[in-house]
């Protein structure tokens, strides 16, 4: 027979991590502001037309998005193998405790300083002019409702 | 169990097949990951020592490499979108301002 | 977890990494990392002098970090493990890489505003450079070697493409990117494969420390791999150090790059190379009395060198004849320079006495830090006289302006004789150690070869001279102006020829001696 027993922590993790992502669903549908635009409305939000062509070249931002990605990816292979080794160096054959954790903090506020540097440089920012032409139309759609309220008031 | 060496000729054919697609190929994106499938070829080797002899090291050796392969995909990409900005083609063959 | 925290205090488990010795390229680093920061939450406008300055004065603190390790450090010479190790090898490689970062700083520093460039963003990446430069003389593994390599590389090929809407830089940029990451991916071939050939019969496995490297040739399980991945080493450092069959990259993208970058590259990235090159070759596959696999292998990669040396030399200086453009006239004299090198490398891995090698190896340093010195003052003089965007490098541009700009060309000449080697110069002495170093190795061939390779090289560096100061100008003239920062670079570059070629015995002395002897010639 299985020992089931020793599987409960997988089983935990999962239903943890569901009940996280569910609730990161739920929470924004509740209390999160809602604008109705029609480029909100749109399946990719991200203003990538959904019918049309497949081979129209799309806008280098994904690309940008993309290759932050990989860099900031890509640091995980160095958080997974120091965790795993982490208790056996802090206990007390080597007693290394200290040493690691700085080390690793370290790392992870220099990985820090990159990301305060990719959004101080505004790579985050999707883009100046689809910002302001979305700010545009969510103005003028409150200028419509505001009128529609006024015209049944 | 599969014996050494044949993970070390895998490592080889494929190391080859990079370096030759490399010196081949025309396009800078081929190119470009010709040299990965060099650096991926180089992995095999270390992991294939690394798991015969029982060390680490190689492994190590592995995560580093993975590391920078990123961190060079990443500057090289920007490079290859720098250079088709400014003359729409990859083809390196068509790089040749800098030819007497 | 916590519980094991009071096993060892901080300090002690902070003890056995000993970060001391890595003083020089953590502060290099830093400061890196702050020009960062100071770039993302500062204006464009202001940012020139404050970035600058910071590098500035972290490259200075690195090197008074690293003058202390040389005189007064008496703890242990490895750090993490063997990764790290302090010799002189790496501290005088360190002093001559924050020279040329120095200069290449004082030398960016307008230039960046006339091309309209981030001003933040070149000099972070000048510093990370650094850092990789840095490790690659100081790491004492492999793996550390090519981590530094990789630092180095990925920067270097962003400089190189730094002015983005110039087809030249990028066609330098990708040209110097593909052939870069090839030539690191044999590197990385040559590691796994002497990883996999030092594994021991009775089970140990293989080893990137260049140390242990060095006890195991002789009990290698693998002695071909050994021999191939020593093969691919060579092709990789040859590519870095751009030696003749693999310098195709070198013209193109010295042509290419914006010329501070071209400066830069020429002189910091080639000494780099060269760190490595001995470290790993001299260090890891030595000299050995005894036959067996590592007596082969040390004569093997010997005779490859030499072969390299003869070839370097010749192709660089017959090319450099035929160019019409300065810059890359000079690239290929940065080539021929490679070869000169070679030889001192070459006499350094044959000698059998301790005393001779270190002596051999000083001579390649001081090699090394004179044509960093010289080449940047060339490639200062082309900077300013170039003009924004690189307009004018052809040979045709410097018609006439001798007396015109006198004191420009009289710079410019000064770097030229230097690079030829005339006598009062820093180039003649450099010259005069490596060959020395050379003969008295018994290389009287590969000496007589250099030596009328030097005589061949006289043409194309007098011609430019020539040019400058006896051919009539077509054009009018209007003097460029010299900012201080660049004049500041440009007399710095000039002394220092003139100082090293005069009064060498102090530099080379400091190169070749013992800590404690520094520590008297110093006072402390």
């Amino acid at each position: 027979m299985f020992d089931l027993k020793a599987y409960l922590p997988i089983l935990l993790m999962f239903i943890v991590a569901a009940g996280f992502a569910v609730s990161q669903v739920l929470i924004s549908q509740l209390i999160g502001p809602k604008r109705r635009t029609p480029t909100k409305l749109m399946p990719y939000e991200c203003g990538k037309d959904p019918v049309g062509s497949a081979r129209e070249r799309f806008s280098v931002k994904f690309y940008l998005v993309a290759m932050i990605f990989v860099l900031f990816d890509i640091e995980l292979i160095f958080l997974v193998p120091w965790a795993v080794v982490f208790k056996r160096l802090a206990g007390p054959e080597f007693g290394l405790g200290t040493l690691m954790y700085v080390e690793m903090m370290l790392f992870i506020a220099l990985l820090f300083v990159g990301f305060v540097y990719i959004w101080k440089k505004g790579i985050l920012d999707w883009s100046q002019a689809a910002r302001q032409e979305a700010e545009a139309e969510a103005e003028m759609l409150a200028g419509q409702s505001g009128e529609r309220l006024r015209r049944a008031a | 169990m599969v014996p050494l060496s044949w993970y070390l000729a895998l490592s080889a054919v494929l190391f080859t097949i990079g370096a030759a697609g490399v010196i081949i190929k025309r396009n800078a994106i081929a190119m470009f990951m010709c040299i990965e499938l060099m650096l991926n070829a180089t992995n095999i080797t270390f992991v294939a020592f690394s798991s015969f002899f029982r060390d680490v090291t190689g492994q190590l050796f592995v995560f580093i490499v993975m590391t920078v392969a990123a961190a060079e995909a990443a500057v090289g990409l920007g490079i290859i979108i720098a250079i088709f900005r400014n003359r729409l083609s990859l083809d390196v063959d068509d790089a040749s301002v800098l030819k007497y | 977890m916590n519980i094991y925290f009071g096993l060892q205090t901080a300090t002690q488990q902070f003890a056995d990494v000993n970060l001391w010795l890595l003083m020089p390229e953590l502060i290099v680093a830093s400061a890196g990392v702050l020009v960062m920061l100071v770039d993302a939450f500062t204006k464009r406008l202001d940012q020139r002098w404050l970035t600058g300055g910071i590098s500035l004065i972290g490259l200075v603190a690195a090197a008074v970090s690293c003058v202390w390790l040389w005189t007064s450090w008496t703890g242990p010479t490895e750090a993490f493990f063997g990764m790290i190790v302090l010799d002189r090898l790496r501290l005088s490689f360190t002093l001559v890489f924050l020279v040329v970062s120095a200069l290449s700083v004082l030398l960016s520093m307008i230039w960046v505003e006339w091309e309209r460039l981030p001003a933040g963003e070149f000099h972070a990446l000048l510093l990370f450079a650094t850092a990789g430069m840095m490790l690659m003389a100081s790491g004492g593994d492999l793996v550390m070697i090519f981590l530094g390599l990789e630092l180095l590389s990925i920067s270097t090929y962003v400089m190189a493409g730094f002015r983005r809407t110039d087809v030249r830089s990028n066609e330098a940029s990708m040209k110097y990117f593909i052939l870069g990451s090839f030539s690191s991916a044999f590197l990385l071939y040559g590691t796994a494969l002497v990883y996999g050939a030092t594994a021991m019969a009775n089970g140990t496995p293989g080893t990137t420390n260049i140390r242990e490297i060095a006890q195991r040739l002789d009990t290698a399980l693998y002695p071909p791999l050994l021999f191939a991945g020593a093969a691919m080493l060579l092709i990789g450092f040859g590519f870095k150090v751009a030696t003749a069959p693999f310098h195709v990259w070198t013209p193109d993208v010295y042509e290419g790059a914006p010329t501070p970058v071209t400066a830069f590259m020429a002189a910091g990235p080639k000494a780099a190379g060269f760190a490595s090159f001995m470290r790993v070759f001299l260090f890891g596959f030595p000299f050995v009395v005894a036959a067996g696999t590592a007596q082969r292998l040390h004569s093997a990669w010997i005779a490859v060198l030499v072969v390299l040396a003869v070839i370097t030399m010749t192709v660089g200086n017959t090319a450099a004849i035929l160019q019409s453009n300065v810059k890359r006239m000079l690239a290929y004299s940065s080539i021929a320079h490679a070869g000169y090198v070679l030889v001192g490398l070459v006499a350094a891995g044959a000698a059998s006495d301790l005393g001779q090698r270190n002596e051999a190896i000083a001579a390649v340093v001081f090699y090394l830090l004179v044509y960093s010195i010289m080449t940047l003052g060339a490639f200062a003089v082309v900077t300013i006289l170039a003009r924004s965007g690189d307009r004018r490098t052809e040979i045709e541009d410097y018609n006439g302006i001798g007396f015109d700009s006198p004191w420009l060309a009289f710079a410019f000449s000064v770097s030229l004789l230097s690079l030829l080697g005339v006598p009062l110069t820093a180039g003649f002495m450099g010259k005069v150690m490596v060959f020395s170093a050379a003969l008295d190795q018994g290389y009287v061939g590969l000496v007589v070869v250099a030596v009328l390779n030097t005589v061949v090289s006289a043409y194309y560096y007098l011609r430019l001279i020539v040019v400058m100061f006896f051919r009539e100008r077509s054009g009018a003239w209007n003097a460029p102006l010299v900012p201080a920062s660049m004049a500041i670079a440009l007399a710095l570059t000039v002394v220092g020829i003139f100082y090293l070629g005069i009064f060498p015995g102090r530099v080379i002395e400091v190169f070749q001696a013992s800590p404690s002897v520094i520590s008297r010639l110093l006072g402390t």
